[in-house]
């Protein structure tokens, strides 16, 4: 009885020209959009950024993150997100109570990192800049809410995540 | 004397190129590189929020009759208000459609603006509660950034980092912009 498949001899050689040819392509694209951006960072994936011709790179990971459900100071949830605005329990004078006292330390602990060098036992270190992720969707209103907050901690400077428009 | 012709034989062989140590850098190679990509690049657009300080500005007299801008942004419409802080204040209106048509004719605006007043570098938003990030970027953009064809504008003569001013005097129509809504109630 004849075996299926069996006495022959042949070797079959893979045609392996094709594959090398996509990796090329792949590589090459691959290669062409390597960032160079000083930060890299993973946009979180329930936040859809606006789009803007800015040039200017993102600089530093953001401190706030504001998806569509949540607000978040430093990767740590402090509140809500219900229906585009922070529930009743967490406003104070139309600021946002728990995105105060998290900011509040953080603008503690930054201004000793950036004391000035001097003899000044009074000289205060400045707060520096924060950087906030939005969901594009969100209203101004609770983008105030969050400014405030900042703006009681000290923190005046902001830098807002845009997506980069590629052209 | 005969000479005899050496006649050389060559033989060809089948040369097979090992190749597989080639896929293997590839496969490396395309791996590091996809872990690595970023499809999405990200930009910011640096703002401010007006703050208290009973600190005077060094060299900013009493009396001084400064330029200001402002635009104010509702989701119908987007307007850009000029006027001096003190009389004759010279106020002045333009009130644009806030869409795409209507922020290209802003920008103009502004760009003839600052021609003018070309040591006034701060302009001031004021946002309706209801307008989206979206759309408030879209103004802050217009604001902001120069585009092809807008002049150039020497950096402030008080610029702390003067090297910094100079690079943003070219990529920035107004440098400064304050989010003028954000005030304690």
């Amino acid at each position: 009885m004849a075996s299926a498949g069996g006495g022959s001899k042949d070797t079959l050689s893979l045609n392996l020209n094709p594959m090398l040819d996509i990796f090329s392509i792949l590589i090459t694209f691959l290669l062409m959009s390597f960032s160079t951006d000083p930060v890299s960072h993973d946009v979180d994936a329930g936040i859809e950024l606006p789009q803007s011709n800015t040039i200017v790179a993102m600089d530093e990971v953001p401190t706030i993150i504001v998806t569509k459900t949540e607000l978040r100071v430093n990767d740590n949830k402090v509140a809500d997100i219900v229906a585009g605005d922070v529930p009743e329990k967490d406003r104070a004078q139309g600021a946002i109570y728990p995105v105060f006292e998290a900011l509040q330390k953080l603008a503690e602990a930054n201004k000793r990192v950036n004391k000035p060098k001097s003899d000044d036992p009074n000289a205060k270190g400045s707060t520096g800049a924060l950087t906030m992720e939005m969901d594009k969707g969100h209203r101004f209103k609770l983008m105030k809410r969050i400014m405030l907050s900042a703006q009681q901690a000290e923190f005046v400077q902001f830098k807002l995540m845009v997506q980069k428009e590629l052209n | 004397m005969s000479r005899k012709k050496k006649r050389r034989n060559i033989e060809y062989k089948d040369i097979d190129l090992n190749i597989m140590p080639f896929i293997d850098v590839f496969s490396m190679l395309n791996t590091f590189l996809l872990f690595t990509a970023v499809f999405l690049s990200v930009g910011i657009l640096e703002v401010q929020v007006p703050f208290l300080s009973n600190t005077p500005p060094p060299d900013d007299p009493k009396d001084s009759r400064v330029f200001e801008v402002k635009v104010d942004v509702t989701k119908e419409q987007v307007e850009i208000q000029t006027a001096y802080t003190r009389p004759p204040n010279q106020e002045q209106k333009f009130p644009f459609p806030n869409n795409a048509d209507g922020l290209k004719q802003m920008h103009q605006k502004l760009a003839e603006i600052r021609k003018q007043n070309a040591d006034t570098d701060k302009a001031t938003v004021f946002s309706d509660d209801e307008v989206s990030w979206e759309s408030l970027s879209a103004v802050l953009d217009t604001v902001m950034l120069r585009i092809e064809g807008d002049p150039i504008f020497p950096p402030a003569k008080d610029a702390k980092n003067r090297e910094k001013a100079e690079i943003d005097a070219k990529l920035y129509l107004y440098p400064k912009i304050v989010m003028g809504s954000v005030m304690l109630r």
